[in-house]
């Protein structure tokens, strides 16, 4: 019997979203190959890497990841500069310190923030809430008048508050993070949900990433399955490109805070797991696995 | 994909409508079911031809061959595996993780190694973590240096070994001294085919293909299974990310999509020769416990490294149907005393991780409870009847808080407030209080509680 | 196919109410609008039973026989209050259900010999729900030898090959479906139920119904001998009697793969497709299937 390498082709492609504006503009997405396949079709737009940056000041944060940028945790600003001077090919800002269990501040401050860091530092913006529903209502909305035709990629918006978030994304010219808890058809369905407001190519699927040994293998299979059905058997409502939020779900582990070796790698780990079940964006927080694991995506390795 | 047993029946007696029983089941087309999930042997039916019984053996044999290395309690399997994707089904035998240790490596080295081998083991939800294996691997040069380290090693170790010469003269010699242990022979190529498989036709022991390409594996292993050899693992020869991805994804492909049997088999993968540092080697380590490989060879052991590699090894290798389970225990965090809370939660283990982790990020001292609840989260429990007031009540009388603590107060999830009536009842010296909705929530809750308790 | 009524169900608040309050009222006007409604035979649902499981199924049964000629599925995990509603069912009825759990042959069973009763057997073991087909295949002939070994006769077994919801494991749903099409080659003669309602467990409620509906009708093409329903379903009894043919077709068209011109049908009919489509993993469940 003669080998003949099986190499496959399939009917259904991504969604390609481009995220920024102008020349700092990303494309994400445009694949209609599984993950890091290149030897059987093009990626269109590979992967990308964002780095993560808290405005409050990297609060909570394991020691490990705030040393590369002690100088400038205080200052957003300075932070999300220094990470592009890494590498990063995003910045996402967390809005941690507008959670209403913590400091609470403001969706005019929030706000104030984004649009700063838009005329300050050249990158792509993603911007996420605190995860509280009604604040990050409040929140994103703000964030996205404030700072209309910029086309930032904000979220998260939940089966439970999307409505309102989608209509001021669509107003505003921008993108949104459709966020579910680990549940393939809640994921559909919020997709489908908010198709009705919103074109496909501007939807990105965070179907909530959750850090080596931590449940990771959950958001591992859900991300496989959700590129499979989107490229493979062509459903229209998963042909969306996926963001992978797992820096903080990483490095909030005893395991990451113990020593930082085994920080960077159980970040690391988790990152190449994800790229590979689909991932389109990556949020890490520390450089070194920014460097790493864009080698990777790039063939460099 | 091995073959259904609709696809079985056709070739049966009569077209699989004889229905005899002679083989104790009712149908033609039940034996042929059984066939199909193993769970019954050809030989059961008088009325097979044996043309069809050949076909038939040659269509159940698994898609990718199952290989032992090594013996006894270490041995370890691989193959045997049914799907692209874990969510398909599950992936099967976990990957072989080994050290390699060269004969020009420095004595100290040496020893660190296989001190590092036997002492890194990890504890991780009731289970033991550790590399399985050690590759040796001969430099050109002294024979004898290589017999000298493989005779140290296996006094020193128990487990499976593999042996890497491009001698084949110190290969087969080496393979000699320990054919009882059964290493797994590095490399098999066309050059040397000819003198592994009388060696190993005399003293069985796995081997491995070796080409630079997936195509030049073909006439290999065609070679070795004419010798009747099919204890065989395949290295295509990938040397960085791209070539690798491509490889193992083309194999696993060939071997279940196309019943292509010259691919059936395992594969082993040297990122220890690929990647420029030690953390881009353990990312790529990574990359091939997603990607199928049956071996992977490191350069080296270190506690912060391995751990998180053995862990994802673990993770992508459970099986997505069956829940991570804890076992049913007390689960002390923050060194509780008999004041502490208590808390109570379901063994599954990512309910576990969570709550576990919230309370210790909370720094209130905490008993946390874990009951039997079939693996489930909390809500699914509570709907399948497993965490109620009436199953919840015995576990706490007889798990032994009662007597760790002075006091009577038991949080229970917030997703289960429901309960909480009936649990009142069934623990009528207990006071039950609805704790959060949310993990999340508990690092405020808990200070906020034990603050108003003192009060 | 034979219909078997699921109203008098524990879980209703009503009906949970009434039985333990020992009303009459409640059930007896349920088991009536099922028997005008057509039901073949009548489910009564006692759940787990722990409070006086003996009166409570002798109650139950006398209760329900008092208003109606139908037979009776008696459904509960307890032996006890099984027995006790076997013993005075007037007509022959169903022991709902045996399984391949241990404690199931050791208790269930021997009750189906002794009171002469038919007996749906499930494909549960107590490992839990076999995930595919060849697992389900294997664990029902370990467990009708079993039964056979007890002296219960092939024709008065009625397989249940377990409905999950398919919102909670949508391949589920069609491993259940090759099950039944595979069974009468696998077990020449038994009979086959389902419990139909469990597909749309965790559905949108008003949508329940068009799953539910479709669902019977890619069963009864492969044969289904019966099912548990919501009898008061109209459509879905009007279905059963042959009614709605155009539906039937449709649902059998996507079976057999066919090409269906969507613009051509109407909303309820394009319904149908969309859900045939779901349940046979063709399209990944979200409940909002109908809305794309």
């Amino acid at each position: 019997m003669q080998y003949k390498a099986p190499l496959e082709t399939y009917t259904g492609r991504i969604k390609e979203v481009i995220i920024g504006r102008g020349a700092i503009a990303v494309k994400i997405g445009g694949e209609n190959i599984l993950p890091l396949h290149y030897f059987e079709g093009t990626a269109v737009n590979r992967t990308v890497i964002a780095l993560e940056v808290d405005d409050n000041s990297a609060a909570g944060w394991a020691g490990w990841v705030v040393e590369p940028f002690k100088d400038v945790v205080s200052d957003p600003i300075k932070w999300a500069r220094r990470c592009m001077e890494l590498g990063a090919d995003l910045i996402c800002l967390h809005m941690e310190s507008t959670d209403p269990q913590g400091a609470n501040r403001p969706a005019e401050e929030a706000a104030a923030l984004v649009k700063e860091m838009l005329s300050k530092v050249d990158a792509p913006l993603i911007v996420y809430g605190c995860g509280d529903e009604k604040k990050d209502v409040e929140v994103l909305t703000r964030v996205a008048e404030a700072c209309k035709g910029e086309n930032l990629l904000l979220g998260p918006a939940v089966k439970e508050n999307y409505e309102a978030i989608a209509r001021a994304v669509s107003e505003n010219g921008h993108c949104i993070i459709a966020q579910t808890p680990i549940d393939i058809n809640l994921e559909k369905e919020l997709n489908v949900k908010l198709l009705k407001q919103l074109p496909p190519q501007r939807i990105v699927i965070d179907p909530l990433s959750s850090a080596l040994g931590y449940g990771m293998e959950y958001s591992f299979t859900i991300m496989e399955r959700t590129k499979q059905i989107g490229v493979i058997h062509g459903d229209m409502a998963m042909q969306i490109p996926i963001i992978a939020d797992l820096g903080g779900e990483c490095w909030k582990t005893h395991y990451a805070k113990a020593n930082g070796e085994q920080g960077i790698l159980w970040e690391g780990i988790t990152a190449m797991s994800l790229l590979l079940a689909g991932a389109n964006i990556l949020v890490l927080r520390h450089p070194d696995n920014c460097r790493m694991v864009k080698e990777a995506i790039e063939g460099k390795f | 994909m091995a073959i259904k047993g609709t696809d079985i029946v056709k070739k049966l007696p009569e077209g699989g409508k004889k229905n005899c029983k002679e083989c104790g089941l009712p149908t033609c087309f039940a034996f042929a079911m059984k066939l199909a999930s193993g769970g019954i042997t050809l030989g059961k039916c008088p009325y097979i031809s044996p043309v069809v019984k050949a076909e038939l053996e040659d269509a159940l044999s698994p898609p990718i061959r199952p290989v032992i290395m090594g013996t006894g309690a270490n041995a370890i399997t691989a193959g045997d595996e049914q799907v692209l994707y874990r969510h398909e089904k599950t992936f099967v035998h976990q990957p072989g993780i080994a050290v390699l240790i060269s004969d020009d490596e420095p004595e100290a080295e040496i020893q660190d190694k296989i001190r590092k081998f036997k002492e890194l083991q990890f504890s991780w939800v009731g289970k033991t973590l550790r590399a399985d294996m050690l590759a040796l691997r001969h430099k050109p040069g002294d024979p004898a240096r290589y017999e000298a380290l493989v005779k140290r090693i296996l006094a020193a170790t128990d487990c499976p070994l593999l042996l890497m010469s491009e001698n084949i003269d110190t290969l087969l010699s080496a393979h000699s001294i320990c054919a009882e242990r059964k290493p797994l022979l590095y490399p098999v190529t066309p050059a040397n085919v000819e003198k592994i498989v009388p060696a190993v036709k005399v003293k069985p022991s796995p081997v491995t293909a070796k080409a630079d390409n997936i195509n030049g594996l073909v006439p290999i292993t065609n070679r070795l299974k004419e010798a009747g050899i099919e204890d065989v693992f395949l290295d295509p020869g990938s040397m960085d990310l791209q070539s690798a991805i491509r490889d193992q994804t083309l194999i696993r492909r060939a071997a279940l999509k196309q019943s292509f049997r010259p691919l059936g088999y395992p594969t082993v993968a040297f990122p220890c020769l690929m990647a420029k540092d030690r953390k881009r080697e353990m990312l790529l380590a990574s990359l091939f416990v997603v990607k199928y490989a049956g071996i992977i060879v490191l350069s080296h052991l270190d506690e912060h490294s391995l751990l998180p590699l053995l862990v994802q090894r673990l993770n992508i290798y459970t099986d997505p149907r069956m829940p991570m389970s804890m076992e049913e225990n007390i689960y002390p965090i923050n060194n509780p005393d008999a004041s502490s809370p208590v808390l109570i939660t379901t063994n599954w283990a990512l309910t576990y991780f969570l709550v576990a982790a919230e309370i210790e990020s909370s720094k209130v001292p905490s008993w946390l409870c874990v009951k039997e609840a079939g693996g489930l989260g909390v809500l699914t429990a509570w709907a399948a009847g497993k965490f109620s007031g009436d199953s919840i009540a015995p576990f706490i009388r007889k798990c032994s808080i009662e007597s760790k603590i002075n006091h009577r107060r038991l949080i229970i999830p917030g997703k289960v407030a429901r309960i909480r009536h009936e649990l009142t009842e069934a623990l009528p010296d207990w006071e039950i209080i609805v704790g959060p909705g949310d993990a999340n929530e508990i690092p405020a809750y808990l200070p906020n509680l034990v603050k108003s308790w003192k009060r | 196919m034979i219909l078997i009524g699921e109203n008098i169900h524990i879980i209703s608040k009503v009906i949970g109410e009434a039985i333990r309050n020992r009303d009459a009222g409640p059930i007896q006007s349920l088991a009536k609008a099922q028997t005008e409604a057509g039901a073949d035979y009548l489910d009564l649902n006692l759940g787990p039973a722990r409070k006086d499981p003996e009166q409570a199924g002798g109650w139950l049964v006398e209760t329900v026989q008092e208003v109606t000629d139908l037979p009776i599925s008696l459904d509960t995990m307890n032996h006890v209050a099984m027995e006790a509603g076997l013993k005075i069912c007037q007509k022959r009825p169903i022991l709902n259900s045996a399984s391949g759990k241990a404690d199931s042959k050791a208790y269930m069973m021997p009750l189906a010999v002794k009171y002469n009763t038919s007996v749906i057997i499930s494909v549960l073991t107590d490992q839990g729900c076999p995930p595919d087909v060849d697992s389900r295949v294997e664990s029902i002939m370990d467990t009708i030898a079993c039964a056979g070994g007890l002296g219960i006769k092939t024709e008065d077994i009625w397989v249940d090959p377990i409905i999950l919801p398919v919102s909670a494991d949508q391949k589920q749903v069609r491993e259940a479906l090759e099950f039944i099409k595979i069974l009468p080659d696998l077990l020449p003669g038994v009979k086959s139920l389902i419990g139909l309602s469990n597909l749309s467990n965790g559905a949108p409620t008003p949508l329940r119904g068009v799953l539910n509906r479709t669902y019977m009708i890619m069963m009864e093409k492969y044969g289904l001998y019966s099912a548990i329903v919501d009898v008061l379903d109209p459509e879905l009894m009007e279905l059963n009697r042959g009614g709605l043919p155009e539906v039937r077709e449709l649902i059998h068209k996507v079976m057999d793969g066919a090409h269906i011109d969507m613009a051509a049908l109407s909303e309820r009919e394009c319904n149908y497709v969309k859900t045939a489509r779901v349940l046979l993993g063709e399209s990944l469940y979200s409940h909002a299937w109908l809305e794309s």
